[in-house]
């Protein structure tokens, strides 16, 4: 254990970074959506008052629940996205392997889920558990359609894993999205992040005026904070990740700064524009367009870049 | 002769076993025990034997390599377990029996296990068979009898098929030996082809592989608890998957097209299982099918030709019986405490058996392959030999085996909701008063699904240097496989390190900012009464109600892909036919006999 890995983990690009730029991006977000509906929006710095405002207040328990549990599972999953938000950040920014490929990566996503799951049923609340049973089903529909996204940059590296040689494949060879599959894959992906992110249209598992926010619906105080930061983290971590295996990554100097703030603000206006176009829609809409209309367009995205194209 | 340590692996057990019949309960497992402790120390004494034989008449009867002496240290290391759970809580009517079978289940293992013969080899798979069929009487459900003889049928009748198939593999041998190490018949004409087939029969019978998997899920309703953690949820992986190891690496030598057609029926398997388990709302029947789909995994990674996946399905196979055991263990002690293993009838009990669920979680984690537990690193070696091997093979084929990959990572995504369906079903959810007051789980079954659980985090963590270096690089190099390389990176003590740091940070702001207070759930501004909670088994209505999986599901209902239930009703309408034919009439009789007569001739 080296002492810059408490540094990647600490500070930059994990948790004090990933915290600090999650939480613009999600001021940015709530100012785009309310100008979509002709708002004037929070001022710059609220979702960092909201944080500590939250921090502040009482939390309260469900009695004859699992309170363990309860309190865990947000900061299980704030550990979580700290390491996704390192491994990913450390790779683009240093161009250094750390602690895991692609697959790692992939399976560390699903404990999001499992937490908002485990987090919110402790309860016994039945919006909780209704949002937590939708939670599972978005997961198994998007995540099919994740995979299939994930594997094209493997193949088109030629079969690497390893989220260092993806990057360098694509500095040397130019970027994935520069091929008839890795525009496809790319387009997918973006759905299926907004389906991670239960960001509208796929807000099934929280929708609000439905089910009252579903598995958070217990929460409050700092528990809750850290809920909402895990969901401000992900504005992070997943565009990032899209760089990485399909934009081929940053080069910090010069130029290649203001390519950075666009390729990361370019997926996140894309991400909030449908965010704030799409209405909700019901569960087995969802399950039905990721596995019948996704999938297969996914597949051919593979076979495509099988094929080399 | 008695001083041979292979051959008292088996002859230790067995007379226990006998001596059993006629023993009260307490010494049975007193005397279990001790046959246990003596197996598992001889076991370790082996650890550095070399060329350890038995030899009769001058054949070669029993043999140990390094392969062989993994599964034989799983099948130990299980049945340890598996007996110290077993101590107290066996229904009171089935003890005697129960522990006359153990040993006599852990006997014909070793034997399986440990035969280099093929009579011997056939002998001990058919007497496992057996056991697994004496096992299945205990159970006290209504279907008992009828699953015991479908189990038995299947696995008695792929027995059949093992034995053409060494009949055809000592007319292929080339020095017509009956040793099953060494023989490497090339995969060439039809006769290899049907051996090879033959033999994947009985192999997926054994470990549940698509298609003759379906005895397993009722195996597991309608039998004692503990002997579905031993036998489907352990041994018979164990042995079945040993087989088919033993197949693609000394038996046989399989070309690149029997590694996709293994593959596939790997991927299916996953799949199907999965999609089945999905909607199961019994406990055990769920954590049946989920065991079968694992099992795919095993046979992907074994199957698929490349040394990476090779041994990552022996670890997987080594994994699975661990957390599948501690699963089927958990599920006991909540059945034995609540009198249910129906889901829809738990829910809540996380608070009233806080062990008993994160042993349960911990399996959970592990069955579906969420870092950093064992079975997730097992899927990662499997995923990377795949991928280490598509980059071999032509494009066709490289589609073909992404597909199977896919499905495969796929599986896992529909393993986990399984298992939250699962947990959520029997611990999370809505508290009921009417379990307030179930008794607490004995030491012994918190100890045993205790011990399940470190190790799934223990070989997760350490996997490289537990399991890796010590059981599963030595059999790859006794197989004359050189040592698989990764290619990719998984580092779990690093991940584990920082994950713990960063979650501990989290703790601490909590900590400090703490202010709690506990108050009811309200529901509508009212206090949520007990009869509004949601079960969990409703969680994949959606996923069955659509189409077209909706029509497969009723026809997985109405059992139209269960081969047995094929077969009885082939087997049922030619008997039928046949018995038209016989209306016990004389005159027809007569007129048989003359027309089979005159047939005669003309052939003549």
């Amino acid at each position: 254990m080296k002492l810059e890995y408490l540094f990647f983990i600490f500070i930059f690009p994990g948790i004090l970074f990933t915290s600090i730029l999650g939480l613009i991006i999600g001021w940015v977000d709530r100012k785009v959506s309310a100008r979509f509906t002709f708002r004037v929006g929070p001022p710059f710095l609220q979702n960092f008052n909201d944080f500590f405002k939250l921090l502040g207040k009482e939390a309260t328990l469900i009695k004859n629940s699992i309170h363990s549990l309860f309190i865990a599972a947000p900061f299980v999953a704030f550990g979580t996205l700290s390491l996704l938000a390192t491994m990913i950040g450390v790779t683009l920014f240093y161009g250094i392997g750390f602690g895991g490929d692609i697959f790692v990566i992939m399976y560390l996503m699903m404990i999001y889920s499992v937490m908002i799951v485990l987090g919110g049923a402790s309860t016994g609340n039945i919006y909780s558990s209704i949002g937590a049973g939708r939670e599972v089903k978005l997961l198994i529909g998007d995540e099919l359609v994740f995979i299939l996204v994930c594997l094209v940059p493997i193949i088109k590296s030629g079969y690497q894993l390893n989220l260092e040689s993806i990057i360098n494949f694509q500095a040397s060879n130019g970027a994935f999205i520069g091929s008839a599959s890795g525009i496809l894959a790319f387009l997918l992906s973006i759905i299926c992040i907004q389906a991670k992110m239960t960001m509208q249209p796929f807000d099934i598992p929280e929708a609000e005026t439905e089910i009252v926010e579903g598995p958070l619906m217990e929460y409050s105080g700092p528990p809750l904070a850290f809920w909402k930061l895990n969901h401000f983290m992900m504005y992070v971590i997943f565009p990032f990740f899209l760089i990485l295996i399909f934009l081929g990554g940053f080069n910090l100097t010069g130029l290649g700064i203001l390519w950075f703030i666009l390729k990361y603000v370019g997926i996140v206006v894309v991400m909030i524009i449908i965010k704030n176009t799409n209405p909700r829609i019901r569960t087995d809409t969802a399950l039905n367009f990721f596995w019948k209309y996704a999938s297969p367009i996914g597949l051919l995205a593979i076979i495509l870049a099988i094929l080399g194209v | 002769m008695l001083n041979n340590n292979l051959l008292l692996l088996i002859l230790i057990p067995l007379a226990i076993s006998f001596l059993n019949i006629f023993l009260p309960t307490i010494l049975r497992k007193i005397l279990v025990f001790a046959t246990l402790v003596v197996t598992s120390i001889i076991t370790i004494n082996l650890f550095n034997a070399n060329n350890e034989t038995f030899t009769l008449f001058s054949n070669t009867i029993l043999s140990l390599d390094k392969m062989s002496y993994f599964a034989l240290a799983g099948i130990q290391l299980l049945s340890f377990i598996i007996l110290i759970f077993s101590l107290k809580g066996v229904e009171n009517n089935i003890q005697k029996q129960f522990f006359a079978l153990y040993p006599l289940t852990l006997a014909f293992s070793n034997g399986v296990i440990l035969s280099e013969h093929s009579f011997s080899f056939l002998i001990f798979w058919g007497l496992s068979g057996l056991t697994l069929y004496l096992f299945n009487l205990l159970g006290k459900t209504k279907d008992t009898p009828k699953t015991a003889k479908k189990t038995f049928l299947i696995i008695g009748g792929s027995d059949a098929f093992l034995i053409m198939g060494l009949a055809i593999v000592w007319f292929l041998n080339p020095g017509n030996s009956w040793s099953l190490l060494s023989t490497n018949i090339p995969l060439v004409d039809g006769l290899s082809y049907t051996a090879f087939f033959l033999f994947l029969i009985a192999s997926f019978s054994k470990a549940g592989g698509f298609p003759f998997h379906t005895w397993v899920p009722d195996y597991s309703k309608d039998s004692p608890v503990e002997s579905v953690a031993f036998l489907p949820a352990s041994l018979d992986k164990l042995l079945g998957i040993y087989l088919l190891a033993r197949m693609v690496t000394t038996l046989f030598e399989i070309d690149i097209l029997v590694n996709l057609i293994i593959v596939t029926l790997g991927a299916i398997t996953i799949i199907i299982a999965a999609m089945m388990a999905m909607i199961q709302n019994n406990g055990r029947k769920l954590l049946g099918y989920s065991t079968i789909s694992q099992v795919g995994y095993m046979i992907m990674g074994i199957g698929s030709g490349s040394i990476l996946a090779f041994a990552g399905g022996l670890f997987h196979m080594i994994n699975h019986t661990i957390y599948k055991s501690n699963l089927f263990l958990a599920l006991g002690s909540v059945e034995k405490r609540t009198g249910t293993n129906e889901l829809n009838k738990l829910g809540g009990l996380g608070k009233i058996m806080p062990f008993t669920f994160i042993m349960a979680l911990i399996g959970t984690l592990s069955t579906s392959g969420v870092p950093p537990f064992n079975g997730f690193f097992s899927k990662w070696m499997i995923y990377q030999g795949i991928i280490e091997k598509t980059a071999t093979l032509t494009v066709g084929y490289q589609i073909w085996m992404l597909i199977c990959l896919i499905l495969a990572i796929f599986g896992s995504a529909l393993t986990l909701a399984v298992f939250i369906k699962f947990i959520h079903a029997i611990f999370l959810g809505k508290y009921q008063k009417k379990f307030a007051k179930i008794k607490r789980t004995p030491i012994n079954q918190i100890l045993a699904t205790g011990l399940l659980s470190s190790l799934c985090i223990i070989f997760g963590i350490w996997a490289v240097k537990i399991p890796l270096n010590n059981f599963i690089i030595p059999a790859l190099q006794d197989l004359g496989l050189s040592a698989p390389q990764f290619i990719g990176t998984y580092n779990p003590q690093l991940i584990i390190l920082l994950f713990g740091l960063t979650f501990v940070t989290g703790m601490i702001i909590y900590l400090f900012t703490k202010k709690v207070k506990f108050d009811n759930n309200y529901l509508g501004g009212m206090d949520a009464e007990e009869r509004f909670r949601i079960l969990g088994t409703e969680f994949y209505n959606e996923v069955k109600n659509m189409k077209p999986l909706n029509t497969l599901y009723s026809w997985a209902e109405k059992k139209y892909f269960d081969i047995y239930d094929i077969t009885t009703k082939f087997t049922n309408s030619t008997a039928k036919l046949l018995q038209q034919a016989h209306p016990g009439q004389l005159h027809l009789y007569l007129l048989y006999i003359v027309v089979g007569l005159l047939i005669f001739l003309l052939l003549i």
